[in-house]
């Protein structure tokens, strides 16, 4: 199952809205990489203030890219536990004043589904409307969501989306939990990192994706979710994913590897490395996103845009150098905590 | 045409801990809303209504064999139903790991029934620590994939109320474009103090049962349990006991408010057209439905004035929220479950605590337990967010 993707809207930690410039590496802060977010000059204050950073990132990501077109035939998300921030306050008060007296405005906007919902209410959209949470996997699963629904219906175009943002309450259970690094590391520094744990980041990708070929700039030709913690299982799937999904005489000619500094995770990257030739470019996107449940949909954003949009592949992403002539076929690569793996096959479009 | 058929089902609520328990209490009228069971702790235990699982957590622990630290009240109240509906659906341990079976649950709690533990959690005290990984919605899922080896798709959704019927929807889905052969569906959700004073603070619990699509409804009151059903092709259920058929399903957005529906009800009607139309049936066709009914103001007028559009003159109808309470993620799978039950025993079940019609709606639902001749089955949900989901279930 594939569809091709048509626009694209990202914010992340990078300059990666509006005026595009990845050639510059935007650093990290105490070990996280904070979204650049916009004013969102389109929102008022009122609505703006109510809404969580996830929802905020979120919704302003997809209104480029609801404006200029017919309404999506569905809005489909993918995230872990956006509105965290705002769970977060709701819980504070639960505790500190002992379940009396509470506003339920935190409430409302904790729950996940307020960023599918918000972006329905400003498209006034009353199509499919469906978030997916399953951690690591969340926006594959959205993506697998968007696929069949393609499947079924050629014709019709979808939003999809990854979102998810830093709290104070996931920063704090994911540090306890071993996932971010303790000791100060700097994003330019991250892969030279030989202890556990990443930096933690955040970021809204929105898609817009259809069947339709004509004026797309990429191609979303196969995707596969992979469970295991054993890297001889991880790399067999990996090899038998590229086996069945690639052109018969093409080839991979980059990979968008998920490398995130801890060492950990790194068995796996290095595994998913050694199926590919020699001459294969290794990219790295980490540095530049952070580590979140979502990150792929920010390595989606990177590959149609270098596929379909000019983008170059700035140096400091480079593991490995390799020739950019006619790249036509990127794999991402990515793991969330070792058990959750993915891979996505993104093909350009002629 | 390859329909999609029920083969399992397992279920834990306030009214019984598998389904012939539930089956008992839905017959007899016997609601599971009580004041004062006391496994969740929270200001408003012993004070408001609530349809609990009259079993604590330690308990499931011991009856589940499960000995794992950081193991939620949610994620056990998943695994008691996941287990009784394979167990029903006979799949095999082969069958559960096959790269073609796939696990596709919905919870709006997951984790954070454990609210305590969270907040010393997040404010850096380390003695809870071993819920630190369980703390999300996918934690849930990701166990019962753990423990049975499940190696095929495993998703987990979160739309609100409901949540477990786009999990139903959703792994019809993967049937039908052969992403799985079989798929085991459902929700769970246990009662939180996250929530309870969520509901609370938005001012729709009700202080005593609650009272659907009565003109003097007061409000919901919250439950907690869980659902799943084992769905297969029906070429792949030769020999065993077919419940029912998952014969349509409609997802729709309200896009109207947070957490109010719209008074034209354009979600719930869209939800509900949808459904008809993706099983190819008209409105006429529907013997029964087994409505979202919560026993807020604004769901129950909202809801019937979209079933009246729809409809013209209504089927038989009836909201389960009175015996089990609104179990959130879970409501959707349970009453799924209730829905299977309705043409399998081709029996209806009671609206309970209803006296009055909603003026200038004047719909009466079902009063009580009674034998009807079954086809078609609509079963509503509706969430915040606009979220509306409608399943069909039909007759094998």
């Amino acid at each position: 199952m594939m569809f091709y993707i048509h626009k694209a809207a990202c914010i992340s930690p990078q300059q990666t809205f509006g005026d595009i410039d990845i050639e510059q590496l935007h650093l990290s802060v105490d070990n996280k990489l904070y979204a650049i977010e916009p004013k969102y000059p389109h929102f008022n204050g009122n609505a703006l203030r109510r809404m969580s950073k996830s929802t905020r990132m979120g919704s302003g990501a997809a209104l480029p890219l609801l404006a200029d077109e017919a309404k999506p035939d569905g809005i489909i998300i993918g995230t872990q536990v956006s509105g965290m921030e705002e769970n977060g306050k709701f819980l504070n008060q639960i505790i500190e004043y002992n379940e009396d007296m509470l506003t339920p405005g935190s409430f409302v906007q904790g729950t996940p589904n307020t960023i599918s919902s918000q972006i329905a209410l400003i498209n006034n959209n009353k199509n499919y409307n469906l978030t997916h949470v399953h951690r690591g996997l969340a926006f594959e699963n959205a993506v697998i969501d968007a696929a069949m629904l393609i499947n079924e219906n050629p014709g019709h175009t979808y939003l999809l989306g990854g979102v998810d943002e830093i709290s104070a309450n996931n920063y704090t259970l994911d540090t306890l939990g071993g996932w971010f690094k303790k000791e100060a590391c700097q994003n330019d520094e991250l892969y030279n990192s030989t202890t556990n744990g990443s930096l933690s980041g955040e970021g809204a990708t929105m898609f817009t994706v259809s069947g339709s070929k004509t004026g797309a700039l990429a191609k979303l030709t196969a995707i596969t979710t992979i469970h295991s913690t054993d890297t001889v299982i991880v790399r067999e799937r990996i090899k038998s994913f590229i086996s069945q999904n690639l052109p018969n005489g093409e080839k991979i000619d980059l990979l968008l590897s998920g490398e995130n500094g801890d060492a950990r995770t790194l068995p796996f990257y290095l595994a998913c490395e050694t199926l590919l030739d020699n001459q294969v470019p290794v990219a790295r996107f980490k540095h530049m996103c952070g580590e979140y449940p979502t990150a792929s949909s920010f390595a989606l954003w990177l590959a149609s845009n270098f596929l379909g949009n000019g983008l170059n592949v700035p140096q400091h992403m480079l593991k490995k150098q390799g020739d950019f002539n006619g790249v036509k076929n990127i794999l991402i690569y990515n793991t969330h905590k070792m058990g959750q793996h993915s891979c996505v096959l993104v093909s350009l479009v002629e | 045409m390859n329909r999609i058929v029920v083969t399992g089902m397992g279920v834990i609520s306030a009214i019984g801990h598998s389904v012939q328990e539930n089956h008992a209490a839905l017959v007899s009228g016997k609601t599971g809303i009580i004041k004062g069971g006391g496994n969740f702790p929270s200001r408003y235990a012993g004070l408001l209504p609530f349809g609990e699982v009259l079993i604590n957590t330690d308990e499931l622990k011991i009856k589940l064999n499960v000995t794992q630290p950081g193991v939620t009240r949610t994620t056990l109240l998943a695994l008691h139903a996941f287990n009784e509906a394979i167990a029903d659906a006979g799949l095999t341990v082969d069958e559960l790991s096959a790269h073609d079976t796939a696990l596709v649950g919905a919870t709006t709690v997951g984790g954070m029934c454990l609210t305590d533990e969270l907040y010393a959690n997040t404010h850096g005290d380390t003695e809870n620590i071993e819920y630190v990984k369980s703390f999300d919605y996918a934690s849930v899922n990701l166990f019962i994939q753990n423990r049975y080896n499940i190696t095929g798709v495993v998703n987990t959704m979160n739309t609100a109320c409901s949540s477990s019927a786009n999990a139903i929807m959703y792994g019809c889905r993967l049937i039908k474009t052969g992403l799985a052969s079989r798929v085991i569906v459902g929700g769970a959700d246990s009662l939180a103090k996250f929530t309870v004073n969520g509901f609370n603070a938005l001012r729709i619990l009700s202080d005593e049962a609650c009272t659907p699509f009565d003109q003097n409804r007061k409000g919901l009151n919250l439950g907690e349990g869980a659902a799943f059903l084992v769905l297969e092709k029906e070429s792949d259920a030769a020999g065993k006991k077919i419940y029912a058929q998952v014969s349509g399903y409609g997802n729709a957005n309200d896009a109207y408010h947070p957490s109010s529906l719209s008074p034209e009800g354009d979600g719930p009607y869209l939800a509900m057209k949808s459904a008809l139309d993706s099983a190819g049936l008209k409105p006429a066709d529907i013997d029964f439905i087994n409505a979202h009914g919560t026993g807020t103001e604004n769901n129950d007028e909202v809801e019937s004035r979209a079933m009246l559009n729809l409809f013209g003159t209504l089927p038989n109808f009836a909201s389960t929220k009175g015996f089990t309470g609104h179990t959130l993620g879970a409501a959707s799978a349970i009453e799924a479950v209730y829905s299977v039950l309705n043409i399998d025993r081709q029996e209806l079940y009671p609206n309970l605590n209803f006296s009055q019609p909603i003026a200038d709606i004047g719909l009466q639902p079902v009063l009580d337990h009674r034998p009807a001749a079954i086809t078609h089955v609509m079963s509503n949900s509706f969430g915040f967010g606009g979220n509306c989901t409608s399943l069909v279930f039909s007759k094998p």
